[in-house]
């Protein structure tokens, strides 16, 4: 069991979850409640990485946003090393490859709220970001934790993207899926079998504990 | 509705006719090439010609030789196993999938240091490796790929390989080795001579041989695999590789001969 590989993993998914959500709970509000005609656009374009495949995200991020455009080089100004090949280059990869995976329970728990409370607290004189944080979050809790554990678990599982951006190093970008791959490739089944159970256990735990949370009853949601 | 209907039943028709058409479409013989990343740049023009002198069609699929070896060694249908060394066709030997005793080299590999024309190494040498200012050397997994396995011999019999560790960048296989360096996302890169000397890459970068006492030899191996409709096909190829003009073009293309 390579322990680093699975501290590496972690440390992606726990960053990737935190930047996602500080990302997709505004995004998520704004196309719920926007009249804007741009949210059609907004949301599709949140939901594309679900159907494109890893390798289309995999080589713009290492083509595009390389060493040879502006955007590549304004990225190793910042950093000092290319995106490719670092953890950081990882995070961006993940949230881009995960942002569905947020954007979509948010949106659907957010659209799930009555209305009338939130014109109310809005008549009382509340601010947008009072909003969010006092009416909004505390009713859609349930959907705020399914895109943390959705957001996490995929990021964990992801390998196309790390595969072809992340350059294979030990503690920067050698991930359990990588790590995998590579036992199989060296015949270590055994290995590989081991690696595997592991995340088959405790994606599985995960689920159930999402699961686990007890449903609101029909009309229940909207009472809160 | 309903006219909006029958368009789909249409579209859905063409669709599965289409699926029909392609299955029925393949006439004659044909060979499954499982062919290690470092020949995708030399074989693709081979396995025209190879069609037209027998009316074979060949198919060629790249990978890092150890993706290959699992890929077959669980049940994948190939018919010609071309590796980048002798190892990992002696695996597929000893897992009884084929009826050869031993591969049959059919090139060798040569290894050479790559850099961008636009980044900073202009005049490129070995000792570019003990650059401080470098930042990324690529090279491909030692253990997956047999350039990457020659790549850290390479490094090891110079010395620099507990140096440039922190600075490797390890790629799946050759052919992505190359991609890495050539998109300037790594400065240094250790690649296949196959894949220095093709116009792309030679119009991007230039390279350095590496000392062929360095490494040892990449001697290439291949295997022919059981097939229920017989070996015909596969042994046709080896033979055409063999040939006296192919085995020129395979050398232009940056392979030399096994002996």
């Amino acid at each position: 069991m390579d322990l680093q590989a699975l501290a590496l993993t972690l440390r992606l998914a726990v960053v990737t979850t935190a930047l996602l959500l500080a990302i997709a709970v505004p995004l998520a509000a704004w196309i719920v409640f926007t009249r804007s005609r741009l949210r059609a656009l907004v949301e599709a374009v949140s939901t594309l990485p679900l159907l494109l495949p890893p390798t289309v995200l995999g080589f713009y991020l290492l083509v595009l946003l390389g060493p040879r455009t502006a955007l590549g080089r304004a990225w190793i100004h910042l950093t000092g090393h290319p995106l490719a090949f670092s953890f950081s280059g990882l995070v961006v990869g993940s949230a881009i490859y995960s942002l569905p995976f947020a954007v979509q329970p948010l949106v659907a728990g957010f659209a799930g709220v009555d209305t009338a409370l939130l014109e109310q607290a809005r008549l009382l004189g509340a601010s947008r970001l009072r909003l969010l944080r006092q009416v909004l979050l505390p009713l859609s809790t349930r959907s705020v934790l399914t895109a943390a554990v959705l957001c996490f678990m995929h990021t964990v599982g992801e390998f196309g993207v790390v595969l072809m951006i992340g350059g294979n190093i030990p503690g920067a970008t050698r991930t359990l899926s990588i790590l995998i791959y590579d036992q199989v490739q060296d015949f270590a089944y055994a290995q590989a079998n081991r690696t595997s159970l592991l995340l088959v256990a405790v994606s599985l735990a995960a689920l159930v504990l999402l699961y686990s949370q007890r449903r609101p009853a029909l009309g229940e949601a909207r009472r809160g | 509705m309903s006219d909006r209907r029958r368009v789909l039943i249409c579209l859905l028709a063409v669709f599965f006719a289409n699926l029909c058409g392609a299955q029925t479409t393949s006439a004659g013989p044909e060979l499954r090439i499982a062919a290690a990343a470092d020949l995708q740049p030399v074989l693709p023009p081979l396995l025209t010609e190879f069609e037209n002198q027998t009316g074979i069609h060949a198919a060629a699929s790249y990978q890092s030789s150890a993706t290959l070896a699992t890929q077959i060694i669980n049940g994948a249908p190939f018919d010609l196993f071309l590796a980048a060394d002798l190892s990992f066709p002696q695996r597929v030997i000893a897992a009884g999938l084929s009826e050869e005793t031993e591969p049959i080299a059919y090139a060798r590999g040569t290894l050479v240091l790559w850099a961008r024309n636009d980044g900073r190494f202009r005049s490129l040498s070995m000792d570019a490796l003990k650059d401080t200012a470098l930042k990324s050397v690529a090279m491909a997994n030692p253990e997956h790929a047999p350039y990457g396995r020659a790549a850290r011999a390479a490094l090891e019999h110079l010395g620099l390989y507990d140096t440039l560790k922190p600075k490797l960048v390890i790629a799946e296989n050759i052919a992505q080795t190359a991609q890495f360096v050539e998109s300037g996302n790594a400065d240094l890169g250790l690649i296949s001579l196959t894949s220095a000397i093709t116009p792309r890459l030679r119009a991007s970068g230039h390279y350095v041989p590496v000392p062929p006492d360095a490494y040892p030899p990449i001697l290439q191996g291949a295997v022919i695999l059981k097939h229920p409709a017989g070996t015909q096909p596969a042994h046709r190829f080896l033979d055409f590789l063999a040939s006296a003009p192919i085995q020129q073009q395979i050398e232009a293309a940056g392979l030399a001969p096994a002996k």
